[in-house]
């Protein structure tokens, strides 16, 4: 992956996380593209280029929203962390372990922030509305992180610049 | 090995402490820096969504018609197509005008902005605005459609600003009954499982005279919002348990949820920071009409 295809999936990624409206049902949680693209490389690619790329998701999420700065990119790290961790053991080319992946990492993506934003008191949710929220998110994880990930293999393949997991 | 992933996982660390304490400002430079770079992207895929919303639009109303109208001819399809977009067009121009009598009538400066997002993490119910302090847009100043207040500005950059709406629970507005003239705060509810966004006026007086249908305006005080918008109709009203205070349950007059255009009502102080796009000095302006009759030269 060349750093503009990076920086193109990010902006993409922020931009289309701005755009498409957050899911009304199920705590409101928004369609998770960045964390898309960050698990994506943490599966598929270095650790270094994980860290990389969560810092930098994290730096884009965060100035799309009032979240403080860098409460993205934690909750990043830890769910591309997890995906590192389980990569090995869990992760084949196949979707529905795509979409499972995308449900725990995203769900896990959300606690983490939901944690940060209530240390910070920026959220008033209850634990209910938090888990409720995380399950939200847990459900677009399984749908559209099998998605990215397909688009995103597919234009690498295009462009000739597909290289298996390092 | 080992040594070198325990000082990568410090320095990651040190890099999010460091960017979760930045300075206020220096977080204000970095956020309004990546937002003005992405906005120009989010108009255009704004733009685009809605000339595929349109198209959409079009072409179900022409399967309707077919199928409605199977012995009618190609040509009677593709006159009420056109019959159609004519009628678009009206309402358009309608809205227009209404829109611009609305900005006449209005005695506040309105800076007319387009909505180009959302919040992206789903956290907070804001909108995003594509003008930014660069337009005379500041922090705090009230957003209004031609259906009453929308929300407040809380975070401008140079060519954007984003709006906490009144369904945010942190997004309070000092309001009155026009009815009765009792006064109250109103603040969002968020979104709750299975809930529509609404607001809540909490703590009336059990005695206040408040009742269903009845209009909510801004009250002017604390001078956040101008006195008089419309924010909303009371939808229902509860007793508290033990008989305390009544609580209004409000229904947005303007659609949170769908919004496409707002007003952000600017002071004078704002926009006089706004450059003017003058001619340069050394240009002259030759009026070759000259002076109109009655008119000093």
């Amino acid at each position: 992956m060349t750093l503009l295809m990076l920086l193109f999936w990010l902006i993409v990624g922020g931009t289309l996380q701005a755009a498409v409206p957050a899911w009304r049902h199920m705590g409101q949680p928004a369609f998770p593209f960045l964390l898309g693209v960050v698990l994506y490389v943490a599966v598929n690619k270095k650790a270094r280029y994980f860290v990389a790329v969560a810092l930098l998701a994290g730096l884009v999420e965060d100035s799309l929203s009032l979240a403080p700065l860098g409460c993205s990119a934690c909750a990043f790290l830890v769910a591309g962390g997890l995906a590192l961790l389980l990569r090995a053991d869990f992760f084949a080319d196949k979707a529905s372990t795509a979409m499972w992946f995308g449900a725990l990492c995203a769900s896990a993506s959300t606690g983490t922030m939901a944690l940060l934003l209530k240390m910070k008191g920026l959220v008033g949710l209850s634990g209910g509305e938090i888990f409720w929220r995380m399950a939200g998110s847990a459900v677009l994880g399984a749908v559209l992180v099998p998605l990215l990930f397909g688009m995103i293999r597919g234009m690498e393949r295009v462009l000739g610049i597909w290289e298996d997991r390092a | 090995m080992k040594d070198r992933r325990w000082i990568a996982l410090c320095a990651i660390g040190l890099v999010v402490l460091a960017m979760m304490n930045l300075p206020d400002s220096a977080s204000r430079r970095v956020k309004g820096a990546v937002r003005d770079g992405i906005s120009p992207l989010q108009a255009v895929l704004r733009g685009g969504a809605r000339e595929l919303q349109d198209i959409f639009r079009y072409i179900r109303g022409i399967g309707d018609l077919a199928l409605e109208n199977r012995a009618l001819s190609e040509e009677i399809v593709y006159l009420r197509g056109e019959m159609r977009m004519a009628r678009e067009l009206e309402r358009d121009n309608q809205m227009m005008r209404d829109l611009l009598g609305f900005v006449q009538r209005f005695p506040n400066k309105l800076v007319s902005c387009e909505v180009i997002g959302r919040d992206s993490t789903g956290w907070w119910q804001t909108a995003r605005l594509d003008k930014g302090a660069s337009a005379g847009v500041a922090e705090g100043r009230a957003v209004i459609t031609p259906d009453g207040l929308i929300g407040r500005t809380v975070s401008v950059s140079d060519r954007t600003a984003d709006v906490l709406l009144l369904s945010d629970p942190s997004c309070q507005v000092s309001v009155r009954i026009a009815r009765s003239g009792v006064f109250g705060v109103v603040a969002g509810m968020g979104v709750k499982p299975g809930e529509q966004p609404a607001c809540r006026m909490d703590y009336v007086s059990q005695t206040a005279d408040v009742q269903e249908g009845d209009e909510v305006v801004t009250s002017g005080l604390g001078g956040l919002f101008p006195k008089g918008l419309l924010v909303g109709r009371v939808a229902k009203v509860e007793m508290h348990e033990a008989g305390l205070y009544q609580t209004a349950w409000i229904d947005s007059a303007a659609n949170l949820g769908e919004l496409e255009y707002g007003f952000v009502a600017a002071t004078e102080k704002d926009l006089a920071s706004v450059r003017p796009e003058l001619p340069p000095a050394d240009i002259v302006i030759d009026d070759e009409t000259g002076p109109l009759e009655g008119e000093e030269p």
